[in-house]
């Protein structure tokens, strides 16, 4: 193929245009990064500065606020649980609709794809006033069990369109060699589905650990998340930049890992999701 | 499918079902329900038919928060929609550095939207703000942003295209290195330059996809809730509220917990009626 001079200045523009898309992108996390290392001072400077000497007291600060670090390890717990209890479920749930033809399944299916996508707060007063009752508010296991309302039907959907791509002659032959239903789950599609089921997992925590909509509304002061507790600096716009800008950098660190390191399940498990959904 | 296989399935989806009967069709029921009486927490407790619901249609404001969630959603889908299938068409072109580049622009969507929103009021600071800094540079007016209720609107907007552009973008990009490759080269053999062959052979091919994008950023941005909570909180007065913040307000600042169920009743028929016909043209698309 000849590469003709328009070649090249159409590949010249699509850097320029990626270029500055990246700048956009990432030129708030930067700058929000530049305020949390801050003095009060230099962050309300004006002009702006952009040579500044780095202190760290804001994040040691948050080491001393009270409920921070157990917000931070509240988050862990609950996205850990939320993302097993969804996995564990979601894996047997998409083996069912997958392999087997039975009474009610698209019922099953639009179900799911309803609970999914109607709004929170329907779900969450009356969840709400049956965990006031029942002494569920604010608890770990209270709020990963809501959050299956989203999480489930999202992985149910992810897992099954990862068990499609399983060639069916390895079902086959697996049933031949004598394995059960549970045996075929158990040493084929498990196993060949691992990088998918992975991806979903990944997908999942990212969604438990950024949520606030529900977490806000059901826990207080014992079960409160990262997200939560971010939150709470709203009031501090106007008063300290620091403080708030410290808190949502270690909210988005172990995010911004898993999209380094993990990069390549998330953008499957997102797009096969869609593409093949 | 054997009798025995086919128990085995109810088997198989029943933790699932029971975990949804609690999590999803307990609670769907009970706000029906609840929208029926005049609940405030803890005061009254009585049945009073659809009263809740002719109060809501008879206020103004009601039907302001439900234009100004349509107008969030149908605007912000539109912008994501557009700049990020641009943006996949730019990067799907290099040769070079397009896995770094595809790296670098999904880093919003590992952000909780709180974050973004607590970011948004840093950076967009009427008064100490880097951005209208950087427009005085460029001789451009500073804006007040979220500060009044002509600007708040179309800036919630902006946040929300900030953080939610990248998913459509990585979407796209996959779906258009996945497209097959010898309609696009019959295209470019019969003479088609770059812009008709995306017109009139990728993009087509892209429908499927494009459409579940719409779906999901559709439902998604009615749903706002994270975003307009962390900058504007619903204001100034309530230019910016819709109805997930509206439902918030009336429950957990005013304890009207009946009146925030009818809110949510009404708006939860409406995503519903919304998921359904994408349903239904799901199907036939699928049929094509």
């Amino acid at each position: 193929m000849v590469i003709t001079r328009r070649d090249q200045t159409e590949r010249l523009l699509a850097y320029l245009i990626s270029l500055a898309a990246i700048l956009v992108t990432l030129f708030p996390i930067v700058w929000l990064l530049s305020i949390a290392l801050k003095t009060q001072r230099d962050a309300f400077a004006m002009p702006p500065k952009l040579i500044f000497e780095p202190i760290t007291d804001h994040f040691l600060a948050l080491l001393d606020k009270p409920g921070f670090v157990e917000a931070f390890q509240n988050s862990v717990y609950v996205t850990a649980l939320g993302v097993s209890v969804a996995i564990v479920i979601a894996v047997f749930a998409s083996y069912g609709i997958h392999r087997f033809r039975f009474r009610g399944k698209k019922l099953f299916g639009v179900w799911l794809l309803l609970s999914y996508m109607l709004p929170e707060f329907l779900y969450i007063i009356p969840m709400y006033a049956l965990y006031q009752r029942i002494g569920l508010y604010d608890t770990h296991i209270g709020l990963a069990f809501v959050y299956q309302v989203h999480s489930l039907p999202f992985a149910v959907w992810l897992i099954r369109s990862f068990f499609r791509e399983v060639p069916s002659e390895l079902d086959d032959a697996s049933r031949i060699d004598g394995c059960s239903h549970l045996g075929t789950l158990r040493h084929v599609y498990i196993p060949m589905a691992a990088p998918g089921i992975a991806a979903t997992a990944i997908l999942t925590a990212i969604w438990i650990w950024n949520e606030l909509t529900i977490a806000l509304s059901l826990t207080f002061g014992e079960a409160q998340t990262i997200t939560v507790a971010v939150a709470s600096f709203r009031g501090y716009t106007s008063i300290n930049w620091g403080a708030m800008a410290a808190a949502s950098i270690v909210a988005i660190v172990p995010m911004l890992m898993f999209a380094v390191f993990a990069q390549k399940y998330i953008v499957k498990g997102l797009t096969l999701g869609s593409l093949k959904g | 499918m054997p009798r025995a296989g086919r128990n085995f399935a109810y088997y198989l989806i029943a933790p699932a079902v029971l975990v949804l009967a609690v999590t999803s069709l307990y609670p769907a029921v009970y706000s029906v329900v609840l929208s029926l009486y005049n609940w405030n927490w803890g005061v009254q407790f009585d049945f009073i038919g659809l009263r809740n619901y002719a109060d809501l249609f008879k206020s103004a404001e009601f039907w302001q928060v439900l234009y100004q969630t349509f107008l969030f959603a149908v605007v912000a889908t539109a912008l994501e929609l557009v700049l990020g299938l641009g943006l996949a068409v730019v990067v799907d072109r290099l040769k070079f550095g397009a896995s770094i580049i595809r790296t670098l622009l999904l880093t919003p969507l590992m952000v909780s939207g709180i974050i973004v929103a607590l970011m948004s009021k840093i950076v967009l600071d009427p008064m100490l703000g880097i951005v209208n800094y950087l427009l005085g540079l460029l001789g451009i007016p500073p804006s007040p942003f979220f500060g009044t209720t002509g600007t708040a609107m179309s800036t919630v907007i902006m946040v929300d295209a900030w953080w939610q552009t990248a998913f459509v973008f990585i979407i796209v990009l996959a779906g258009l290195q996945s497209l097959p490759q010898e309609p696009i080269e019959a295209a470019r053999v019969d003479g088609a330059n770059a812009t008709q062959t995306f017109f009139r052979v990728k993009l087509p091919m892209l429908r499927p996809v494009l459409y579940t994008i719409l779906i999901f950023r559709t439902i998604d941005t009615l749903k706002v809730f994270d975003i307009i909570f962390g900058t504007t909180g619903g204001g100034p007065q309530i230019a910016t509220e819709v109805m997930q913040t509206m439902a918030y307000r009336k429950a957990f600042s005013f304890l009207q917990m009946s009146e925030a169920m009818t809110v949510m009743v009404i708006f939860s028929a409406i995503v519903l009626a919304i998921s359904l016909v994408y349903m239904r043209l799901d199907e036939r698309l699928a049929e094509d």
